[in-house]
């Protein structure tokens, strides 16, 4: 028996091992080989999407273990877009305003401006206030048990607010203009630089990685069972003593801090931030990534992401007309097909089969009382020496 | 007055849109005590519970739990102070192991920073182990709750009631749709339960309910209709009616004496048609004045005889010797279409204690 365990926990630890190699090596690739080899174009497309796949771990945190479907992550990710751009619409000489308040006739900087020439405060706020607007939409409407359609709907409906908010207010953050960031300079390097760009490359793969281990820790354990316990039946996790609403509250305030980081990450390498970060069709886009790379596993978010993305930007290359006929039918083909993503459809399926065709698949397990029960061991004994 | 009580309901009504879900009800148990609620559908009992636990709010009166007005308390707080709930269907986590879905309620401290941070206590972990050895489940602790049989997902939900080490357990229908033998652990599962909680179990299932049940209360709607041992609540005419659902002409008076006579006739385990249409001959005589009341009467006498009775004290409430010589009259008549209720003839005989120049006269 102890040799048992102590040969079972040997093989924990090597496939522990071998876990940790393959993701190291998916890491160099993405950090050292790919800058080398890919052209700087096929470049910023990556870089731009994996910024994207961030906002995806966070919308499958939400969605995918704890049930709750938003249609709102643009509010969040735009706001942490703007942060930065704010910051480096900020990089003038001493007493100098942005150049667009002067179109509008506005000539003092808007105070909510003020803070975000500091470096450290704009990191920040562009964690914390997407948190606080998360928590504070998500505290009103789980404490009045809005759950569902219903949740989704709400979300949406935050979202064209903060949209035509956004998009109207030209002389305090430049209306349906945006803020550009590219022609600005961050540490004195122009932001469209390319030296700038592989550095943000660089920043986005550590927060990708940052924010997987982040949700990482916080679905494993107990907190992240009770997730999927909220997930499953709600009623239930009331009467067993829980209060479902600061759970819900905290994991959508941490799902929007993600989208915040996202936003930031994707609008410095786009160049540009406009409300049209807040239209509906994205927030639902970034749904679909996470459906196709598969609910409730956190690899399938960011895998999902770079798929949809990478054949959106081949398709559009070729076929300019047809891509969202293609995105309808990809997001009808998932829902239909493969409603456990492409993640789930491999861990369920593909990768039994790959394991039997190689004659490495487990022992199957019948009821183990056959094995331990002596009864039932006696009486095999029985019928076999009857024969 | 409330020191010993658990739980006392005063009063309770629950309105739903003009129609009373519960209606003036008034109730209270013991600390330490097994209390069994049955009721035909409708009567209230899962409201009943609704309100205990906080789901629903009382339109009037209130529920006191060990002295506290739950009024207004939502539901995870109520489960804090110590009120379990089983569900009708079981309700578990299916995507959670089994193991997992007990480790989830065993937390001690439910708030989020602690179920975020903290790992599970080696105290909880041994309670865990416990609990799946308590409900037999030690061998599955690790497989994942969707592939459990019927009979084990209850087992379960009574296990993650325990979890929560409440000092109040509501029950609500643990052995629907289960085998015999499932229904046997289950009610085994309670008693012992029942030893260190209080329990209130909702059941439709009499067989089991005779297994498990000390003190029944019956609900029909929305109020208690009475409260009393099994014996008392299967003699009361007023629960039979409401079980078989229709107005009575018989007084309690004929329906001890039908109890009786169906009682001796069943006493070889089977009621033969024969038995039955002499009975029923025999108190349409007797009881009614026309063919119209006979045939009323023997139609709401039927009901009641595919019922079994305890006899014995019922024998002595008879009133009058004209009573007691009726009895004898049909009990003999049965002995003679059926020697196998003999048994229960000579006992009848003796209890009547009749002269036994009357019991001569009847028997030629």
């Amino acid at each position: 028996m102890s040799t048992d365990t102590f040969t079972k926990r040997n093989q924990k630890q090597k496939q522990l091992l071998i876990k940790i190699g393959i993701i190291a090596a998916i890491i160099f690739i993405f950090a050292v080989i790919m800058p080398l080899i890919l052209p700087v174009f096929r470049l910023k497309l990556l870089a731009r999407f994996l910024s994207l796949s961030i906002v995806a771990l966070g919308i499958d945190l939400i969605w995918g273990y704890t049930g709750l479907l938003s249609l709102g992550h643009g509010i969040f990710f735009a706001l942490g877009g703007y942060g930065l751009a704010m910051h480096l619409q900020l990089q003038l000489p001493e007493g100098e305003i942005p150049e667009f308040f002067t179109l509008y006739g506005v000539e003092k900087l808007p105070l909510f401006w003020q803070p975000f020439h500091s470096f450290p405060i704009t990191l920040i706020a562009i964690i914390v206030i997407p948190g606080i607007v998360a928590a504070f939409l998500g505290y009103l409407v789980f404490r009045n048990r809005i759950k569902g359609v219903y949740f989704s709907i709400i979300t949406q409906a935050s979202l064209l607010v903060f949209f035509n908010f956004f998009n109207g207010q030209q002389k305090l953050i430049n209306g349906t203009n945006g803020l550009k960031t590219d022609t600005e300079k961050i540490f004195g390097v122009l932001a469209g630089s390319d030296q700038a760009q592989l550095v943000f490359y660089e920043v986005t793969i550590v927060f990708v990685i940052l924010a997987f281990l982040l949700c990482k820790w916080l679905t494993s354990g107990r907190f992240g069972r009770l997730l999927i316990a909220i997930r499953d039946d709600e009623t239930r996790v009331r009467f067993s003593g829980y209060n479902p609403t600061g759970f819900k509250v905290l994991v959508f305030a941490i799902s929007g801090a993600i989208a915040g980081v996202s936003g930031a990450l994707y609008t410095v390498q786009s160049g540009i931030i406009t409300p049209s970060f807040m239209e509906v069709a994205f927030s639902i886009e970034m749904v679909i990534w996470v459906a196709v790379g598969g609910r409730g596993t956190l690899i399938g978010a960011i895998i999902g992401t770079l798929l949809v993305n990478f054949g959106r930007s081949l398709l559009s290359e070729q076929f300019p007309e047809v891509w969202l006929f293609f995105q309808g039918a990809l997001f009808l083909i998932v829902v239909t097909v493969l409603p456990d993503g492409i993640v789930g459809w491999w861990q369920k399926y593909a990768w039994e089969k790959v394991r039997s065709l190689l004659k490495i698949s487990q022992p199957v397990v019948t009821y183990p009382r056959l094995y331990d029960d002596p009864e039932i061991l006696q009486e095999k004994e029985d019928l076999e020496q009857e024969k | 007055m409330t020191d010993n009580k658990i739980l006392v309901i005063e009063d309770l009504t629950v309105n739903f849109d003009g129609f009373k879900a519960l209606n003036n009800l008034n109730f209270s148990m013991n600390t330490g005590e097994l209390r069994v609620i049955i009721g035909p559908n409708g009567a209230g009992k899962t409201t009943f519970l609704d309100v205990i636990t906080g789901k629903v709010q009382p339109t009037e009166g209130r529920v006191l739990f060990k002295g506290k007005n739950l009024r207004n308390i939502p539901e995870y707080k109520i489960a804090r102070f110590g009120i379990g709930r089983k569900f009708q269907t079981p309700r578990i986590y299916l995507n959670l192991t089994v193991r997992e879905n007990l480790d989830l309620v065993c937390n001690r401290n439910k708030n989020v920073l602690e179920t975020l941070f903290k790992k599970t206590s080696e105290n909880e972990a041994r309670n865990v182990a416990g609990l799946l050895a308590t409900i037999g489940l030690e061998t599955k602790g690790n497989l994942q709750a969707s592939f459990l049989s019927h009979g084990e997902k209850q087992r379960l939900e009574i296990g993650m009631l325990v979890a929560q080490s409440p000092d109040l357990l509501l029950v609500d229908e643990p052995v629907a749709g289960l085998t015999d033998e499932e229904t046997e652990n289950v009610g085994n599962l309670l008693l012992a339960l029942a030893e260190s909680h209080s329990i209130i179990v909702i059941e439709h299932d009499m067989e089991f309910v005779r297994q498990i049940a000390r003190q029944v209360t019956v609900l029909h709607q929305g109020s208690v209709l009475c409260e009393g041992n099994m014996d008392q609540i299967q003699n009361d005419p007023k629960v039979i009616e409401v079980y078989l659902g229709q107005e009575t002409s018989v007084t309690p008076q004929q329906l001890k004496m039908l109890k009786i006579a169906a009682a001796i006739a069943w006493s070889d385990g089977y009621l033969a048609p024969e038995e039955e249409q002499i009975i029923l001959d025999n108190f349409s005589k007797r009881f009614a004045n026309n063919e119209e009341q006979k045939e009323q009467l023997k139609e709401d006498l039927k009901g009641y005889l595919s019922l079994t009775y305890s006899w014995e004290e019922l024998v002595t409430e008879l009133e009058n010797d004209s009573e007691k010589e009726f009895m004898l009259q049909l009990a003999y008549q049965i002995i003679k279409v059926n020697q196998e209720e003999n048994k229960a003839y000579p006992k009848l005989v003796k209890l009547l204690n009749l002269p036994e120049e009357i019991v001569k006269n009847i028997e030629t």
